[in-house]
């Protein structure tokens, strides 16, 4: 219908250890801001935003999650139904990276299956305080089969990039899907409502 | 705005185009930012959707809900609000169509983000949180009872919905000291999100039916585990308090096993965290009592007990066993002891919900778990092991004290079997002076059905017992069965608990509360007698002092009796005795106050160490008892009969394998001081005295003195305990007399009735050791 402004939706959700810089980079992306002094998130938060890649509209919603122990049971609840996962870590904190491991453990036991997950290190304009090397980063993102980036959110380095990337893959993604079972075509974010969204159900 | 409803109404085909039209509308507005507009149409939807009642309204809902979902998403906080009321208006619409490919998955996602707003102006925060709460409860009432739609209890949503709710109504608490006064909250009602919150949980809870319970509960104890609710645990009760109140009664044991399995779950949490869930326990427990707990009961006592034992283990290991990573905790004894005392208490609460028939049960379930040696239960050795029992006994009997605080039961003999008395009189429970209290007050509760125990808490002379207003009702013929059943094995285990040098006064309190309320509660005109024989068997023994006792415990005692007396006298209402101990009390008030509980059981007492040498005056005396009784139809022979505890089985076998111990140890030990000695029951003392005499007089005689005995004990041992009590307590008074015949004749042959006893008799009649056959009788009859 020619009321769809859109013709992709895919649902992101931002996971990591409190304090790495998601909701920085969600803001960074969606506003255009850094905010200083940006409170520790509590429970989720939401953001929408539409880009466009080769002509075609992508409708972004973005689940902020709060990194915080005490929240995890509901961001759980928020990771089913992601098309993709942005697992943030802080290349200045080696304790976020060592959770990584923790935080895959939960992606397996509560993510869809057929979720994108990119490994970012965030806060590279602190490189000075470095305590993650890139190449350790990388190692351990292919080992685990991601996609890894580091970026700044406070320079706005590579965040348009993240997401943009992502977006890129998801709709390739979709595409593949879609040519596999084409029987019932139903294209993430390509229905006709929102309504129609129950994408992760490629099972 | 009338003409577009109006044309809306007459054509009602054209309203999905309508829509399509305002929607598109809208989004445009939305997106150029001109939010006068799109308050205008998403007021004209929701009047159109007001207005339109007939079949078409589901296209037409597609684009509505399409149109608030644009606005959720949306920055601004007056657009998500605005969206989230119409979404409320519609979903307070009943829909008499089925909508097959309606889902919320984003409304519920939305809704419960918005929950959690985290906006920086306070009462925008308010209102986004409201309006997420009224989003859910919407959602809620949408789709919960249509079964078409995605079920809303799945846990998926379960896991957003409830958190969010939960997070809200636990602000309150944490932002408001609640201290508004009632008034002004009925104002303010609709601003607090909590009230709605607490709202909107009871409505979701109210409508979950069996299979969904588990999704909704599971949340929530996620939440508290999450957010370390469970310490402080106030908001943790006052939720389960929520869910016990709304959900539906029939339901509320599921809630129950939930928070028992989640127990489990945590049972290497820390003991605050257990004790924390232990208490909501309780609580829920409370509230499930309208509704049938069902045959889960023992479970549940089984999971507490074993809760119970774990964290005993807990105790004295000083670890979580299989610690893995979480072996650096270190445990703190007094949270464990907390933990246990919560877990006794629950234990508690949950039992007095259940109906007599249960709870007799389960107190027979949990005196099953009590360690004791003779029963099939092995009994840990070593010493960690024997303060580990001790210390699962002293818990056991608390629960059981627990379980038996008002309980009510009308048939003694079905409430307390002999499967349960007989454990619990066991003599390894009478050793520790800690247990040896506990057993008494759980027969005390048990036996008290009027509630009458406080009245006897402290010991004293009441001059006139009406003062007490004591409810008396006759003892039924159950009681009465179960006394004859009974009764000796209870006298006996007062007898021995007296008998204690580690009595302090709450044991003698005790004990007073327990002559008390068989008195009132059991008592027939044998039990009187059988009762008052017990009585002067205790002040014989404080008197005679075989065993030793301290002078306090002595005074101890004689005052216990003078208080028993004097109420069992009143109770009596036979003049003539009331005026013996009457004239006795005055005696001990003049010349013996130190003999008298108005001086023993005070924070200091005064007792004369010159307990050995009482005057007759001050005593209360058997044949002075029995002739004013008699007098009034009691039976005197019976009362003139002094008191011996009974033999049990446990003691029988025991004698047997401490004769030849007391062989040895009564030529080192003379003087009776040897702690051993004072643990003996007074049965066994008679084993010492006899062996001491016979060895004196000869090595013979002691050879067959201890075939004869063999031969008694094995009668005894073959033949049922009930036949031989009944046999003993029937010819009791017969026998005194014959023997009391014979020894004033000494040497003629006895005439020689039937039975085992006198052939046992006869036989140490050719002895004719008289010293020895003095002490005879008591051996013989019991």
């Amino acid at each position: 219908m020619s009321m769809e402004d859109y013709d992709f939706l895919f649902k992101i959700v931002l996971i990591g250890n409190a304090g790495v810089g998601k909701t920085c980079l969600v803001r960074r992306f969606t506003q255009g801001l850094f905010p200083p002094g940006q409170g520790a998130t509590i429970g989720v938060d939401f953001m929408i935003k539409t880009v466009e890649i080769k002509g075609e509209k992508i409708k972004l919603q973005i689940w902020d999650t709060a990194g915080q122990e005490r929240f995890r049971s509901i961001t759980q609840s928020y990771y089913r139904s992601a098309n993709a996962l942005i697992l943030t870590y802080d290349i200045t904190c080696e304790e976020s990276f060592r959770c990584l491991p923790e935080w895959l453990r939960e992606i397996e036991q509560y993510a869809n299956n057929e979720v994108i997950t990119v490994l970012v290190g965030n806060k590279i304009d602190l490189a000075e305080r470095r305590e993650v090397s890139q190449q350790r980063a990388e190692e351990f993102a292919g080992s685990q089969n991601m996609y890894y980036l580091e970026t700044s959110a406070k320079e706005s380095d590579n965040v348009e990039k993240l997401f943009l990337d992502l977006a890129c893959r998801l709709i390739s993604e979709a595409r593949q899907n879609a040519l596999v079972n084409n029987v019932d075509s139903s294209l993430p974010g390509e229905g006709k409502t929102i309504s129609y969204l129950n994408c992760c159900n490629f099972n | 705005m009338e003409k577009l409803t109006f044309y809306a109404l007459s054509a009602p085909e054209k309203l999905d185009r309508i829509g399509a039209y305002l929607s598109e509308r809208l989004s445009r507005d939305v997106s150029r930012h001109r939010y006068g507009y799109v308050c205008i149409a998403m007021e004209a939807l929701d009047q159109l959707l007001m207005a339109c009642h007939c079949q078409s309204i589901n296209l037409f809902v597609e684009s509505f809900l399409k149109m608030v979902a644009k606005l959720l998403e949306s920055e601004k906080p007056n657009l998500q609000i605005l969206g989230t009321n119409s979404f409320v208006k519609f979903a307070n619409i009943e829909e008499d169509t089925p909508s097959y490919h309606r889902s919320y998955d984003f409304f519920v996602s939305r809704f419960s983000e918005m929950c959690h707003s985290s906006y920086e102006d306070m009462e925008i925060r308010t209102k986004i949180r409201m309006a997420g709460i009224k989003g859910l409860q919407g959602v809620v009432r949408k789709t919960v009872n249509d079964e078409l739609q995605a079920n809303i209890w799945d846990p998926q949503h379960m896991d957003k919905i409830v958190p969010s709710l939960l997070y809200n109504l636990q602000q309150v608490e944490e932002t408001e000291s609640r201290s508004p006064s009632p008034l002004q909250n009925t104002e303010k009602e609709k601003e607090i999100p909590a009230e709605l919150a607490e709202r909107c949980l009871r409505e979701l809870l109210g409508r979950a039916a069996y299979g969904n319970i588990k999704n909704a509960i599971k949340p929530v104890l996620m939440h508290l585990d999450n957010h370390s609710l469970w310490e402080p645990k106030v908001f943790a009760i006052r939720c389960f308090k929520i869910i016990m109140y709304s959900i539906q009664p029939q339901h509320s044991h599921l809630v129950i096993q939930q928070l028992l399995s989640h127990l489990d779950a945590n049972s290497k949490s820390a003991a605050t965290v257990r004790a924390g869930i232990v208490e909501v326990l309780s609580e829920a427990a409370v509230i499930a009592a309208t509704g049938s707990v069902g045959p889960t009961v023992l479970e549940v006592f089984n999971t507490l007990l074993r809760q119970l034992r774990l964290s005993i283990d807990y105790e004295l290991t000083g670890s979580y066993d299989s610690a893995v990573n979480i072996g650096t905790k270190i445990i703190k004894e007094h949270e464990e002891r907390m933990f246990q005392e919560a877990v006794i208490k629950t234990i508690g609460s949950f039992a007095s919900t259940l109906p007599a028939y249960q709870r007799s049960e389960v107190m027979l379930f949990i005196m099953g778990k009590v360690p004791l040696p003779s029963m099939h239960h092995p009994m840990e050795h070593g010493k960690a092991g024997e303060s580990r029992n001790r210390l699962i006994q002293i818990m056991l009997l608390k629960s059981l004290l627990q379980v038996s605080l008002g309980f009510q039961c009308s048939n003694m003999l079905t409430a307390l079997p002999s499967s349960f008395l007989d454990p619990l009189l066991s003599p390894t429970l009478m050793e520790d002076a800690e247990l040896r209290l506990f057993v008494l007050e759980i027969l005390v509760s048990l036996i008290d059905r009027h509630d009458s125990r406080h009245k006897f808490s402290s010991i004293s002379t009441v001059p006139d017992i009406a003062v007490l207003k004591l409810k008396v009702d006759k003892c039924s013929r159950q009681d009465t069965l179960f006394m004859k059943k009974h009764s000796q094995q209870l006298y006996r285990h007062i007898y021995l608990s007296c008998n204690d040098p580690c009595n302090v006064q709450t044991h003698y309190e005790a004990l007073y509360a327990l002559l008390v309320m068989i008195s009132i509660e059991l008592a027939n005109e044998e039990v009187v007698v059988d009762l008052i024989r017990l009585v002067l068997a205790v002040q014989d023994l404080a008197l005679s002092n075989d065993d030793n006792l301290p002078a306090y415990n002595r005074c101890a005692l004689h005052a216990l009796c003078a208080a028993y007396l004097n109420l069992i006298s009143q109770l009596t209402t036979v003049p003539a005795f009331c005026q013996h101990i009457h004239e006795v009390i005055e005696m001990r008030q003049k010349d013996g106050s130190y003999l008298l509980p108005e001086d023993i059981f005070v924070e200091k007492p005064r007792w004369s160490k010159s307990a050995d040498h009482i005057e007759t005056e001050l005593l209360f005396l058997q044949s002075k008892v029995s002739e004013v009784l008699g007098g009034s139809g009691y039976n005197s022979d019976r009362l003139s009969t002094p008191y011996v505890p009974q033999l049990t089985d446990e003691d029988r076998l025991s004698k047997r394998k401490s004769i030849g111990e007391t062989m040895s140890l009564q030529v080192e030990v003379e003087s009776r001081n040897s702690p051993e000695k004072e643990e003996k029951a007074p049965a066994e003392e008679i084993t010492f005295e006899t062996l001491k005499k016979a060895i004196v007089d000869s090595v013979a005689v002691e050879e067959q003195e201890r075939e004869r005995r063999r031969q008694v004990v094995e009668k005894f041992q073959k033949a049922p305990f009930e036949e031989i009590a009944a046999h003993c307590g029937a010819r009791a008074s017969l026998l005194q007399s014959k023997l009391n015949q014979i020894f004033e004749l000494t040497i003629r042959p006895p005439p020689s009735p039937s039975g085992t006893i006198t052939a046992a008799y006869g036989q140490s009649q050719n002895h004719s050791i008289p010293v020895y056959e003095m002490k005879f009788p008591d051996l013989c009859v019991y």
